[in-house]
């Protein structure tokens, strides 16, 4: 189903919560002004009520659809031969170009072997 | 229980405002902190430091997969007792009070504690005294001086609520409706923020005093037993091989 | 990309499987969004029925059942594709979702049957 209809059947949803609240609200002052005892709501009004909030969250759970897949190797399995060979984790700055290739360069004094345990 | 008729001029005028002033002074309260707040600085030799004392753990953790000589070229860059990093990086200890965080303080207080005081305040003197709603569900005589902010009546049921309160009960139950309206992350949630504030200290990106993490490290990596895993690397590796094979002799 | 970590969790067979993270967290978030729609719809719906006391709350709980079984029948048998665990679905924010139902509950009930 596409989304514009999702989207619409949604709309509808909660239009009829919204009219069921609007006919309980009537029944109420209905039911005072004639003087008689709340006890409950019509049949019709509680259908609609409920019927119509299963409609919308039935409506939003398919519009929330872009569920991921949670497995690593699913994810893997589109990458391509470019991006897997791109492993951040093992970039370094910090090697032997920076001394070849500028000639301000300061060598650091020497290190004995015998220091290294 | 006597059943209470309630004007319906006050749902009108005072109890659906409430809600709607509620919902929107968060809105309200989202977009201005994004407005002012300042997007943390992290200062360079911070960012150093915690990024050395990663390597530091790394190498502790995984070192002993290298061969002896690099695990002891890499600790002496760390440990060595005149160019290890470790003992010739000095730095000064962090001073708290420094003025950006002093100023983010401030901020925060101005955005998160003043509109609660103000409008909770204002819909105080404004909303004062009305009865607006029951709740649903019967509630014990503790509950009172909770829900009747502002009402004083002895013979007044528990589940009527005051308008000072209703205001109170709209900002704990809207505070999921505005990560619906606003998405993840964002600032309307003032309970929230509060406790980002709390726990500030306690995770910070670095620890207050670089001097003594330093030593901590330092003394983890100087005890750190150098050990190769990969040792007898070979030897399993034609053991695996040489069992299915034997098997299939036996077999 | 640094948001495509990866972590790994042992499964009862004691084999390891690796999850991606933000997969895993997209997913959370989406669910709770929707918990949360349900929530004050739910609240709503009570609140025009004129729901009192503890048939309230047992609403709650009915149509986070019902959304919990929408939820099974719409993934189906390859849950295991998105959640980690089944049952965190239904337990997560059990009481922020409980906070706005009841917040909303009130607000319809006061609307339709106080006034």
């Amino acid at each position: 189903m596409s989304k514009a209809f999702q989207k619409l059947v949604l709309g509808c949803g909660l239009l009829s919560l919204a009219h069921a609240a609007y006919s309980a609200a009537q029944h109420r002052t209905y039911l005072r002004i004639t003087e008689q005892e709340f006890t409950t709501l019509p049949l019709d009004i509680i259908l609609q009520a409920v019927i119509s909030l299963a409609i919308i969250i039935y409506s939003i759970l398919s519009l929330k659809s872009d569920w991921k897949l949670i497995h690593a190797t699913d994810l893997q399995e589109k990458s391509s031969w470019e991006t897997l060979s791109n492993i951040q984790s093992f970039y370094t700055f910090n090697h032997r170009g920076k001394a070849i290739f500028n000639p301000h360069y300061l060598q650091p004094a020497p290190v004995s072997m015998d220091s290294l345990h | 229980m006597a059943e209470l008729l309630i004007d319906p001029n006050i749902r009108g005028w005072v109890f659906l405002p409430i809600v709607v002033i509620t919902f929107l002074v968060g809105i309200i309260r989202h977009y201005v902190s994004n407005l002012i707040s300042s997007t943390k600085k992290i200062e360079l030799t911070q960012l150093q430091d915690s990024q050395a004392m990663i390597r530091a753990r790394l190498l502790r953790e995984n070192g002993k997969y290298l061969t002896p000589q690099s695990f002891a070229m890499r600790r002496h860059f760390f440990n060595n007792e005149e160019s290890g990093y470790f003992k010739t990086q000095k730095r000064p200890p962090v001073t708290p009070n420094s003025s950006a965080m002093l100023t983010d303080l401030v901020k925060g207080n101005f955005i998160n504690v003043l509109p609660m005081v103000v409008i909770g305040g204002w819909i105080n003197w404004m909303f004062s005294g009305f009865v607006t709603t029951k709740v649903p569900f019967p509630l014990t005589l503790r509950f009172k001086p909770m829900l009747q902010r502002g009402v004083e009546l002895q013979s007044l049921d528990a589940s009527w609520v005051s308008s000072a309160s209703w205001y109170f009960l709209n900002v704990f139950g809207l505070r999921n409706i505005y990560t619906l309206v606003l998405g993840e992350n964002n600032a309307a949630d003032q309970t929230q923020s509060m406790q980002d504030q709390m726990s500030l200290n306690a995770a910070g990106q670095m620890p207050q005093d670089p001097k003594q993490a330093f030593k901590n490290e330092w003394e983890a990596l100087e005890i750190t037993e150098y050990k190769n895993a990969l040792h007898n690397v070979c030897d399993d590796l034609l053991v695996s091989v040489s069992e299915p094979m034997t098997n299939n002799i036996h077999h | 990309m640094s948001s495509n970590r990866v972590k790994t969790r042992e499964t009862k067979s004691g084999e390891i499987i690796a999850y991606s993270e933000s997969a895993v967290r997209q997913n959370l978030i989406n669910v709770e969004y929707v918990k949360t729609s349900l929530a004050s719809l739910a609240g709503c719906t009570a609140g025009i029925l004129g729901l009192t006391g503890l048939l309230g709350f047992i609403f709650y709980l009915v149509s986070l059942l019902g959304f919990f079984g929408l939820l099974i029948v719409k993934t189906g048998s390859n849950w295991q594709k998105y959640f980690i665990s089944r049952k965190s679905l239904l337990t997560n924010g059990f009481l922020g979702g409980l906070c706005t139902y009841t917040l909303f509950w009130t607000f319809i009930y006061g609307m339709v049957h106080v006034y």
